[in-house]
């Protein structure tokens, strides 16, 4: 029995502290402002900027919630709304997923910050001539490539049009290396950064999407898709074997190791290849999909994601001062360009890197010769469908023609 | 004669399955090389010996993480867990075993179909139940959710295992005139020794390696536990293997040093539980 | 024992876990069933009802539903098998009194100390870049064939991941039962003469039918919910060929935004992977003999 009386006693206690427990931490006069990110990787520099904001600002309790990693960030966040606990900040990677918690966004128009916000980095995030999103930063991608192998290869110039580049793949493929490492086993890297070329490259790529939902423009008969045929097909005949075996580690393991001249990926891996080989000699290259250098000259650039108020807090003020403090003060600003070596999206703040793959970046977006992350607005599910109906055409299980209509089909299907 | 033959065919079955132990192993061969290496050399040359032995991944990721941290965390909820699970679900099984009834019957079935839902189908619906309990970011509110989520399997578990133990002793004790209460803890807890060592080593695994809930409810860096740990060093275009895999590594010892620990009881248990009448 | 007090100790025994069980697990069910008739993104106020739409739906237009439902049985099947044979002759020569057997029973196990979603991280990474570098050492065909990157080699690299993953567990709980079976009757059959394999039909594996039960339900009801190991695996790839039903049913729920139609995709699939459970555990449960 005595036993039986202690089990009931720890239940009793059990049960106890978990009812105590909800009603604690009610009672404070420092408000606490709940903000939501996904970048694991700095949750530290978060938690030292709460300490900072608070030192400047007592009244406001920042609290950190970092969800994300490998794992689906943006489930976490729409769980977290569907069950009633929206935090007051919380981060959108775009338009898209910005329209799924439409009723939640908070007009930012009106912000000190609006003026310096490279014209580029804002148009994404209008919406009925009102801005729901403040960037920080900008990343970008294309080619990365391998200078000394150029150089080998005796390729002087970096390619800016489709036949230089094939000129340059077959140069490299001449001294036996291996043009391209395509990643194409990775959803993002065909399905969503390559699948964005041709429709980035169009001549308005928001009026082409609009056209695509009424039904008025194709994928089918678009120019443009015709044209990326000739570059998806180039990647592939001077590519590695196996690229849909090929993840984004094994990329750059081809790529850090010499076995590739260029590989299909962003800034974001700047810091691991330094790693890997601190002298590498690297830069980035368009992804040209035609001779016509009006339109084959640029890089996609754009903003990774959108800091956003929801509508729904008691403290949507604080929140706007918060993030007001981030991009004006010199402490928050230092966070941004020191701490998370960003290339910001403001003209006011100077950017402090040094990699060459940036720094190729910086060069395209001061020239202008920039192409849109268009699938920042695709609807849900797009990316999924389309990595599936272009891993099946470079499996070789579909034509060409039939991965553009089964595009179509796509897109027709997600946008009703 | 006969008994040699079978050592020597035993000793051919031995071979074979070491064979398979070493396959078995490749794994946490590739994990603790390349835990030892330069990032920059994972990438490079994944599956050979590391040039030189890079202990810093291993202070790295125990000071990035603050490893005693997350430890402590996951440990507090894996244990509280444990210790509720097995004596709610040996009680309920015990119950529906012996004192039948349609209710138990039902709540047997239930319990049942509970394993075979996917958790995509309750997740959403689950965190609005937590979030209105106020539970969201409290270690409380995970353990209860491990409750619900665990207590089917246990009570299935526990289930199949009481079925097997005689009835006399129970029956004898309550003509002794011992209440319900004392037959349970003196006579059917001891009785049902090494079932309760499995389900801590099964359930313990569960626990300690759960990433989904935890990513759900505990948002906060102060109640991290190992695995969101782990999954710290991974982005959504970049994986820090170096660290993740030291700070796996170290994930690792706990649990496998608990399972070397219980093993002994589950072999002795099971010898104790097999005199039956 | 009087009706009243016996409702008291029901209730404290039975009590906790079914307040547990209808919190966690049985009222989320039933909202879900709810949501599954309706339209809802998951995120916005107020889902809006649609009425069967949504089962029409899947069973009228998504291919790709019933594709990764065919998927999942046959990758479900394949497990089971293979799990289950190892996991028994490990067991059984894992009774017998051999030096090798505490490290060997260790090993075995080990796979289960690493959480799903990282194990399939790990795989991933051994797949693509350990076996290319395996391959160009030894150039073993096996290492060199195009890992997950064909349909083929997606479906038996998760089966792999997950026999490795499972076949430890299934062979404690084997262990468990073979330490139970009476060893007089064993020694019985063989001071009769039997021989090894009729001492086995005839013997063992009556005995173990018990366990057998247990050991397909329990890889079924995994199988058939593989989701984590398989997202970062292969996450359903190449073009969505290893796609399991849970993962599609995550995918429509949140890449698509349909948390209504997600739901509706669970609960047509709970009933059936219900029905062959019950079929499974029928069908074996009509062999087993109580020991």
């Amino acid at each position: 029995m005595k036993k039986f009386l202690l089990i009931a006693l720890f239940i009793g206690v059990f049960s106890m502290l978990c009812f105590a427990n909800g009603q604690v931490e009610e009672k404070e006069q420092v408000k606490e402002l709940k903000l939501f990110h996904f970048k694991v990787s700095q949750v530290d520099q978060w938690e030292q900027i709460a300490k900072d904001y608070k030192a400047v600002n007592p009244k406001v309790n920042l609290t950190i919630e970092t969800v994300g990693g490998a794992a689906d960030w943006s489930t976490t966040l729409k769980t977290k709304f569907a069950a009633g606990a929206g935090p007051d900040i919380f981060v959108v990677d775009g338009p898209a997923l910005a329209m799924t918690f439409s009723e939640y966004l908070t007009d930012l128009s009106d912000e000190p910050w609006v003026d310096n916000v490279l014209e580029s980095a804002k148009r994404p995030m209008i919406f009925n001539e009102k801005l729901m999103g403040m960037p920080f930063n900008i990343e970008g991608y294309g080619f990365i490539y391998n200078k000394e192998i150029f150089r080998k290869a005796g390729i002087t110039t970096a390619p800016r049009t489709l036949s230089e580049l094939r000129e340059a793949a077959q140069k490299i493929q001449a001294i036996g290396v291996i043009p391209f490492g395509n990643g194409y086993s990775e959803w993002w890297v065909i399905g969503m950064h390559l699948m964005n070329i041709p429709f980035a490259a169009q001549p308005d790529p928001t009026a082409f999407s609009a056209a695509l939902d009424n039904g008025t423009a194709s994928i089918v008969d678009n120019q443009l898709f015709t044209d990326f045929k000739d570059l998806f097909d180039l990647t592939l005949e001077y590519g590695n074997k196996n690229s849909l075996t090929t993840d984004h580690n094994a990329q750059m393991a081809l790529f850090n190791t010499g076995q590739v001249a260029m590989v299909q990926q962003g800034n974001w891996k700047e810091v691991g290849i330094y790693e890997a080989n601190p002298n590498a000699d690297i830069g980035i290259l368009p992804i040209p999909i035609n001779d016509d250098l009006q339109v084959s000259n640029k890089v996609p650039v754009g903003v990774p994601f959108y800091w956003v108020v929801n509508n729904q807090s008691d403290l949507q003020e604080e929140a706007k001062d918060f993030l007001n403090w981030m991009v004006s003060s010199e402490k928050g600003k230092s966070y941004l360009t020191d701490e998370f070596g960003y290339i910001p999206a403001f003209d006011n703040i100077d950017s402090n890197l040094l990699g060459g793959i940036s720094n190729d970046l910086l060069a395209f977006a001061g020239k202008g010769d920039t192409i849109p992350w268009s699938f920042t607005t695709w609807y849900g599910g797009m990316y999924n469908e389309f990595a599936e109906h272009t891993q099946k055409y470079v499996a070789g299980e579909i034509t060409y023609d039939v991965m553009l209509q089964d595009m179509q089909d796509s897109w027709v299907k997600l946008s009703k | 004669m006969i008994a040699e033959k079978r050592t020597y065919k035993v000793t051919i079955a031995e071979i074979v399955v070491i064979f398979f132990a070493l396959l078995f192993l490749t794994p946490f061969y590739f994990v603790i090389i390349n835990s030892l290496k330069p990032f920059g050399e994972i990438l490079k040359s994944a599956a050979s010996l590391p040039k030189s032995l890079t202990w810093g991944n291993y202070s790295n990721a125990f000071e990035k993480i603050n490893f005693l941290k997350v430890f402590f965390n996951s440990l507090l909820i894996t244990t509280i867990t444990l210790v509720l699970l097995v004596i709610i679900g040996s009680m309920t099984a015990w119950w529906i075993v012996r004192y039948k009834s349609r209710f138990t019957t039902i709540l047997f079935f239930a319990f049942i179909a509970a394993m075979i839902t996917p958790f995509q189908a309750i997740m959403i619906p689950l965190i609005r139940v937590i979030t209105q309990l106020n539970f969201i970011n409290t270690r409380i509110g995970l353990i209860i959710v491990y409750m619900g989520y665990s207590t089917p399997f246990t009570v299935f578990l526990y289930h199949g295992f009481i079925k097997s133990v005689p009835i006399q002793l129970e029956e004898a004790a309550i003509i002794d005139g011992c209440s319900i209460p004392q037959i349970f803890s003196y006579i059917v807890i001891p009785l049902i020794k090494s079932m309760t060592t499995t389900v801590l080593i099964l359930q313990a695994l569960l626990i300690w390696n759960d990433f989904l809930l935890p990513l759900l409810i505990l948002t906060k860096k102060d109640l991290h536990t190992i695995p969101l740990a782990v999954f710290s060093f991974f982005g959504q275009y970049t994986n820090r293997w170096d660290y993740a895999l030291a700070t796996l590594v170290l994930g690792m010892l706990p649990i496998i040093i608990f399972f070397l620990v219980m093993q002994k009881y589950v072999i002795s248990g099971v010898r104790a539980g097999s005199v039956k009448g | 024992m009087n009706l009243i007090k016996k409702t008291i100790l029901a209730t404290i025994f039975l009590g906790p876990a079914t307040i547990f069980f209808v919190l966690i697990i049985a009222y989320p069910f039933f909202s879900g069933i709810f949501y599954s008739f309706t339209e809802w993104n998951g995120v916005n106020a107020e889902p809006v009802w649609v009425g069967l739409r949504n089962f029409i739906e899947i069973f009228k237009n998504d291919s790709q539903f019933l594709a990764s439902f065919w998927f999942t049985l046959r990758f479900t099947f394949t497990t089971l098998i293979l799990t289950n044979v190892l996991a028994f002759v490990f067991a059984l020569v894992l009774i017998q009194p051999i030096k090798s057997r505490g490290p060997l029973r260790t090993i075995f196990f080990l796979p289960n100390v690493i959480g799903g979603v990282l194990l399939g991280f790990i795989w991933r990474f051994i797949f693509v870049n350990g076996f290319s570098a395996l391959g160009d050492l030894t150039q073993f065909s096996v290492f060199l064939l195009p890992w997950l990157g064909t349909p083929a080699t997606g479906f038996w690299s998760i089966v792999i991941v997950y026999t490795w993953r499972s076949v430890g567990y299934l062979m404690i709980i084997y262990i468990a039962h073979l330490l139970n079976i009476d060893s007089h009757l064993l020694e019985a059959a063989q001071i009769d003469g039997a021989p090894n394999y009729i001492l086995f039909t005839k013997v063992i594996l009556p005995l173990s039918m018990s366990a057998i039960t247990v050991c397909l339900f329990l890889v079924l009801s995994w199988a058939f919910k593989s989701f984590d190991i398989v997202l970062s695996l292969t996450a359903g790839g190449p073009f969505r060929s290893t796609e399991t039903v849970a993962l599609n049913i995550y995918y429509e729920a949140f890449s698509y935004s349909n948390f209504g139609m997600g739901s509706a995709k669970s609960l047509v699939y709970f009933v059936l992977v219900g029905s062959i459970t019950i079929l499974q555990v029928f069908l074996t449960k009509r062999k087993e003999i109580e020991a």
